[in-house]
């Protein structure tokens, strides 16, 4: 299990990263989510055993991580960190023997991961010729080369069209089905939101939400009720506790308080005519992340 | 960690030996080298008049000035010719001087002189040529005749001939050093090697630039494409830096070497083809110079000279190569790192030229001092040894003052080493430096 915990990190008289606690357990997928300088990447770092923390301390399975537990790790930074005058051959066998493999084991294990992405072509290729998305898939499995306990991945799905984020997020799961510790950064809510069951959200270094996701939306009251029929938007705005109505095409959006408004709005909607469409859903986590942001921005 | 240290160095020196540039650039560097050694013999192949004998007509109406020219001609140009040849060839001519205009004119190997007598000057010359003379041919004939014209000047005074040519005999001096430990025979190989002594160190001198620059560019790039967080976070900085100073000294030792073979290769091949007729060349004045070592007995100061000169360039290899790699560690991008390289160099290049200067600035305190100072030293020190400036107790306190620096550059380098390597802002660096240093 990796612990992270009360980790504070300074650099100088700047606050990187305040007070940050959580854990991740075999077979869990993390997400840690934050705008640009919210401090994930100094946590990464940390993890990665690159920075000490100032305070607080950071554990896997009990142990402090340094390099005699780096080869248990896979790091996919946000940046292409691939040396590319290597071919792709040169450098997962360079990553891989870094990581404390065997070059027999590095090929097969090489040649099962090309086919996989579909990239067996390029095995001879130097990294400069491939196209952005492939470096990143080259990227990935030099990342996951070595089978790590803890995987970490800084916005993996840069660069890849829905293809490829769908073979990245088949083996993303698989890597977690098999008892992989994964902690996973995206800008992309929707990405985290298929992924992960716990999360993190930090600001400014500081955590201002975290738990497992089913729980954070519960706790988030507002709803959002999806309605299609011959509706008058003003009327419904005019009800307690409707926020905002948006329209969608033939679909309206109506953004309400909490679940106890739900009724009101479907005793006004039960008088329309044309009704074909009622569903209540929960806020989705961009809306959640940008509402925590936002309010936290302004405080 | 071991192995990973040895893995590091096998990946660095492959990425710079298994190269198509690596291969391109020692097939160029072998082809310059042996050329250089053999430039007389290309010159020779390609054709050109300095092998052939330039035809001087002479118009002589003092009768006596011709025998007088010719010896004078053969000594000023002995040097220039191979044994039995002639640089000048003198022809006493019947012919008008019109006649003989007209043949120069055909041919810019003839040249027409005329010598006539003069009561005020001794002589009167007159030089005709076709075009523009050679500047070293204008110069052996007017040497020629000036010394012509003071013996005929002699002659006429009715200075016997014996006298004149005792006159113009070599004068032998006889040298005596009263400092024990300094012999005659060394002075004049002191003197060779002042001027030999650059020409053998300026391999280092580039070895030295290609070394600090290759570093440079490895860590950068390393840097640059973020593959140093995947590196570092694998093995320790310590051990990524020593890779690199490890693999960049391996590099240079590989590179010298194959300059080394490369120079084998020239005398090889100088030896197969018999060198050039005009001069002995590069080749035969090493030859000279070392069979002028040999008998010297300047040789036997080799024993020491040439191994403690080795261990005090390979001290500087390793100071360069960790400065280095302490440098590229703190810029972000190669740009920034040859700026920040750029007064090392020049320091090192001031140290190039006053091993040339040496020789003029004897006994300089200044010169002397810098001689202890390291990244100089492994230039200065031993032109200044081979000169008689200092002795071999001076040479080894500048190998004891390297290997200080290099621990000193060791100990706090690999500080900044650690912070610097992952660090892709320039903003506060020095801060983050100092700290560094400090912690």
């Amino acid at each position: 299990m990796l612990k992270v915990e009360n980790v504070t990190k300074y650099y100088g008289d700047f606050k990187a990263v305040d007070q940050l606690s959580f854990t991740v357990k075999p077979g869990e997928i993390f997400g840690l989510l934050g705008v640009n300088g919210a401090g994930k990447t100094t946590t990464f770092r940390m993890i990665m055993g690159l920075l000490d923390p100032t305070e607080g301390e950071i554990t896997l399975n009990g142990k402090k991580i340094d390099y005699s537990v780096t080869d248990q790790i896979g790091f996919l930074t946000e940046e292409r960190s691939l040396l590319t005058k290597m071919t792709v051959k040169e450098q997962c066998l360079f990553y891989g023997t870094l990581k404390g493999m065997q070059e027999k084991d590095i090929l097969s294990k090489l040649d099962h991961l090309l086919e996989k992405f579909e990239i067996s072509d390029y095995k001879e290729k130097k990294i400069k010729e491939l196209s952005k998305g492939n470096q990143q898939k080259i990227q990935f499995i030099t990342a996951i080369i070595n089978d790590p306990k803890l995987l970490i991945l800084d916005e993996p799905f840069s660069g890849l069209d829905p293809f490829n984020v769908e073979l990245f997020k088949n083996e993303i799961m698989d890597m977690a089905s098999r008892g992989s510790m994964i902690i996973f950064s995206s800008h992309r809510m929707e990405h985290v939101e298929l992924f992960c069951k716990k999360l993190v959200i930090l600001l400014k270094g500081k955590p201002v939400l975290s738990g497992y996701l089913k729980d954070i939306k519960e706790q988030y009251r507002k709803k959002n009720i999806f309605i299609k029929g011959d509706i008058d938007s003003k009327k419904l705005e005019q009800i307690e506790g409707v926020l905002e109505v948006v329209e969608h095409g033939d679909e309206w959006e109506v953004k309400i308080e909490s679940e106890e408004n739900v009724e009101d709005v479907f005793a006004y909607v039960s008088s329309c005519k044309h009704m074909t469409k009622f569903v209540v859903e929960e806020a989705s986590l961009n809306e959640i992340f940008i509402a925590k942001v936002g309010e936290s921005y302004e405080k | 960690m071991k192995s990973k240290l040895n893995y590091l160095i096998g990946i660095s020196l492959n990425r710079k030996i298994k190269t198509k540039w690596f291969m391109i650039a020692n097939i160029i560097l072998a082809i310059v080298i042996a050329g250089i050694i053999n430039i007389d013999s290309i010159i020779t192949f390609f054709g050109g008049d300095f092998n052939d004998t330039r035809n001087l007509y002479v118009i002589d109406e003092t009768n006596m000035a011709i025998p007088l020219l010719e010896e004078h001609l053969k000594a000023n140009s002995s040097s220039l010719v191979e044994e039995g040849k002639e640089y000048f060839h003198v022809v006493k001519s019947e012919e008008s001087f019109e006649e003989l205009k007209k043949k120069v004119e055909e041919d810019d190997k003839n040249i027409l002189v005329v010598i006539k007598e003069n009561p005020e000057t001794v002589l009167e010359v007159s030089v005709v040529s076709n075009s523009f003379m050679d500047s070293i041919d204008f110069q052996i004939l007017s040497t020629a005749l000036n010394n012509t014209k003071v013996s005929i000047a002699m002659a006429n005074s009715n200075i016997p001939i014996e006298e004149i040519n005792k006159i113009y005999s070599a004068l032998d001096i006889k040298r005596e050093i009263l400092d024990e430990n300094k012999k005659s025979e060394d002075e004049g190989m002191s003197m060779i090697m002042t001027t030999v002594f650059p020409v053998v160190i300026l391999p280092f001198f580039m070895l030295s630039l290609f070394l600090v620059q290759m570093i440079g560019a490895e860590v950068n790039d390393e840097k640059t494409t973020r593959g140093m967080e995947i590196i570092i976070s694998n093995v320790s900085p310590k051990t990524h830096f020593f890779a690199k100073v490890i693999a960049g000294n391996l590099f240079v030792l590989i590179q010298g070497s194959l300059l080394v073979v490369f120079a084998a290769f020239g005398f090889l091949i100088r030896h197969l083809i018999g060198g050039s007729s005009i001069t002995n060349g590069l080749g035969g004045e090493v030859s000279n110079v070392l069979s002028q070592l040999l008998s010297s007995g300047f040789g036997e100061k080799l024993i020491y000279i040439i191994p403690i000169t080795l261990l005090l360039m390979v001290l500087t290899f390793i100071a360069y190569s960790l400065l280095a790699g302490i440098l590229a560690s703190m810029t972000t991008n190669i740009e920034d790192f040859q700026q920040v390289q750029t007064p090392i160099m020049i320091i090192s290049l001031v140290g190039y030229y006053l091993a040339m200067m040496a020789g003029m600035f004897k006994g300089a305190l200044f010169i002397k001092i810098l001689s202890f100072v390291p990244f100089i030293s492994a230039i200065l020190s031993p032109s200044l040894l081979v000169l008689g400036q200092i002795g071999i107790i001076e040479i080894l306190i500048s190998c004891l003052i390297m290997v200080g620096a290099i621990y000193l550059l060791i100990k706090y380098g690999l500080r900044i080493y650690k912070v610097g390597i992952l660090n892709y802002s320039a903003k506060g660096l020095w801060k983050k430096m100092l700290k560094a240093l400090k912690n």
